[in-house]
């Protein structure tokens, strides 16, 4: 294996693990108070919404790459490949999103209000007023729904990359799905780990710290790039 | 006591003999499957117990700390290096000519030093306040990987690369041990977490959780003698948990009434 070819499955490992990162911040997570309604979100933490997202993303991505015709030399077929998994990732966010949010509504009787903003920035809708005393909002608010939308399409996109590179690398479809996997798994925590607990989207503040996030997946995402690469030359 | 954000609760073993034991254990039991196929998963399997034990017992350590995100987090970080490194373990002895006895050496290598740079960034720049998670992260990355080999050389019977690909990658064997395994680590202090959490219960939980993580390879491999074995070892582990808690329920319950008048 010479230089060049294994130059541009790292450059794509090192940036898929940037994006995983920053798709976390942009999920609504709102852990256990979320669960009981006192705060916004989807009521479980982080890990297990980015995971969720991205394995049906991944999943979505393998499935294009194994279809007839479809060749990773391909740029566009690479977009495809890429586009499908942020699709499937935006089916399953949007779907977990939208149930909970009926649940919210219809079952626990409460208004979808975001604590971290007067105004809902895409809706304009005033949010103060609805909000109970000595909660921090309910439910998932239009920024919300938004915000997460956009950070299951980053995730699926984020996760596909990684995919697609391991492919380039030589790696089986299986080995390279498991690799993704454990991959994926180290980035959205170490991004869980620097939001540390809730987060309503990107107009919640702590959004700002994003990039302190993306960069230590840059940097372990450019050392586990090493280590494949390693892994691929017995292949 | 220990509870989120608090210290931790007095300890029956230190975290370092726990640790050390365990990756004897699994090392040990990781070279048992390469070289004694007939009884990969009997000895293997068992001794893979050892790496998951290990690791619930560092999860309980860090995660008593309080992380912010959950306990499950810290175990699915763990199999997330323990996968790439148990992976990178099988495979790069066969790309620089190494010999493949190397294998379960050069895992724990690539996870220790995998760990360490992963905590380091989750000190600087994500900026985590724990003052062990430097350490943590290299054990559990440690016994992610360890686990994840040993179950998977335990079910292939070896670890060489033309072994275990085809017997425990290529079928998605591998994707039960990151699961089963991930349990083994993250449940046990996930489950007795609480203000009156004791390392006796936990640490006897974890035992259990790995011995059912066995059952389910011994199982999946139709293995009949390590599927009893593991049977009866999980019975008697899962029955001692639930005496102890029992009998933890109990003081709680014969807590003597506020007396009415001063």
């Amino acid at each position: 294996m010479d230089a060049t070819s294994f130059i541009l499955p790292l450059a794509e490992i090192t940036i898929a693990g940037a994006i995983i990162n920053a798709s976390v911040h942009f999920v609504p997570v709102g852990g256990a108070p979320a669960a009981m309604a006192t705060s916004t979100g989807v009521g479980t933490g982080t890990t297990q919404l980015a995971a969720g997202a991205g394995f049906t993303g991944l999943l979505a991505a393998a499935t294009m790459a194994s279809q007839a015709g479809v060749s990773l030399a391909n740029p566009v077929h690479m977009l495809l490949i890429m586009l499908s998994g942020a699709v499937g990732a935006m089916i399953m966010l949007g779907l977990t999103m939208l149930i909970g949010q009926i649940i919210y509504v219809y079952g626990i009787g409460i208004v979808p209000a975001a604590d971290k903003c007067e105004k809902d920035p895409i809706t304009g809708d005033i949010q103060k007023p609805y909000i109970t005393p000595g909660t921090t909002g309910h439910g998932i608010p239009t920024v919300c729904f938004v915000s997460g939308s956009i950070g299951a399409a980053l995730g699926g996109l984020g996760g596909a990359l990684a995919y697609i590179a391991l492919q380039q690398l030589g790696f089986a479809a299986a080995i390279a799905g498991v690799l993704a996997v454990g991959f994926f798994f180290m980035n959205a925590v170490l991004a869980s780990y620097n939001i540390g607990g809730t987060i309503e989207g990107f107009h919640d503040p702590k959004f700002k710290k994003m990039p302190n996030g993306v960069i230590a997946s840059f940097v372990s995402s450019l050392i586990a790039g090493a280590v494949l690469i390693g892994m691929a030359m017995g292949l | 006591m220990s509870h989120g954000g608090g210290g931790h609760a007095a300890e029956l073993f230190p975290e370092d003999q726990v640790l050390a034991i365990g990756a004897v254990l699994s090392l040990i039991g990781i070279y048992v499957a390469q070289l004694f196929p007939s009884v990969s998963m009997l000895l293997g399997g068992l001794l893979a117990v050892g790496a998951c034990v290990a690791g619930a017992n560092t999860t309980r350590r860090v995660a008593a700390y309080g992380l912010g995100t959950g306990v499950p987090s810290i175990g699915m970080v763990s199999l997330g290096m323990g996968t790439i490194s148990a992976l990178a373990g099988v495979l790069i002895p066969a790309a620089f000519g190494i010999p493949v006895l190397v294998t379960p050496i050069l895992t724990a290598v690539i996870a220790v030093a995998v760990g360490f740079i992963v905590g380091k960034l989750t000190q600087n720049p994500v900026g985590m306040k724990v003052p062990i998670i430097v350490s943590s992260m290299t054990k559990l990355s440690l016994m992610g990987a360890l686990a994840i080999l040993g179950f998977c050389s335990a079910f292939a019977g070896g670890f060489s690369a033309d072994i275990i690909i085809n017997g425990a990658i290529s079928n998605g064997v591998i994707a039960l041990a990151f699961i089963a395994a991930g349990m083994a680590i993250l449940h046990p202090f996930n489950a007795c977490i609480g203000p009156d959490e004791s390392h006796k219960r936990t640490m006897t939980l974890a035992v259990a959780c790995g011995l059912i993580a066995w059952l389910v390879f011994s199982i999946a491999k139709l293995d009949i003698v390590s599927t009893a074995v593991a049977a009866i070892f999980w019975l008697y582990t899962f029955g001692t948990f639930v005496k102890i808690s029992l009998a933890d329920a109990c003081e709680v319950k014969y807590v003597p009434e506020l007396p009415k008048k001063e």
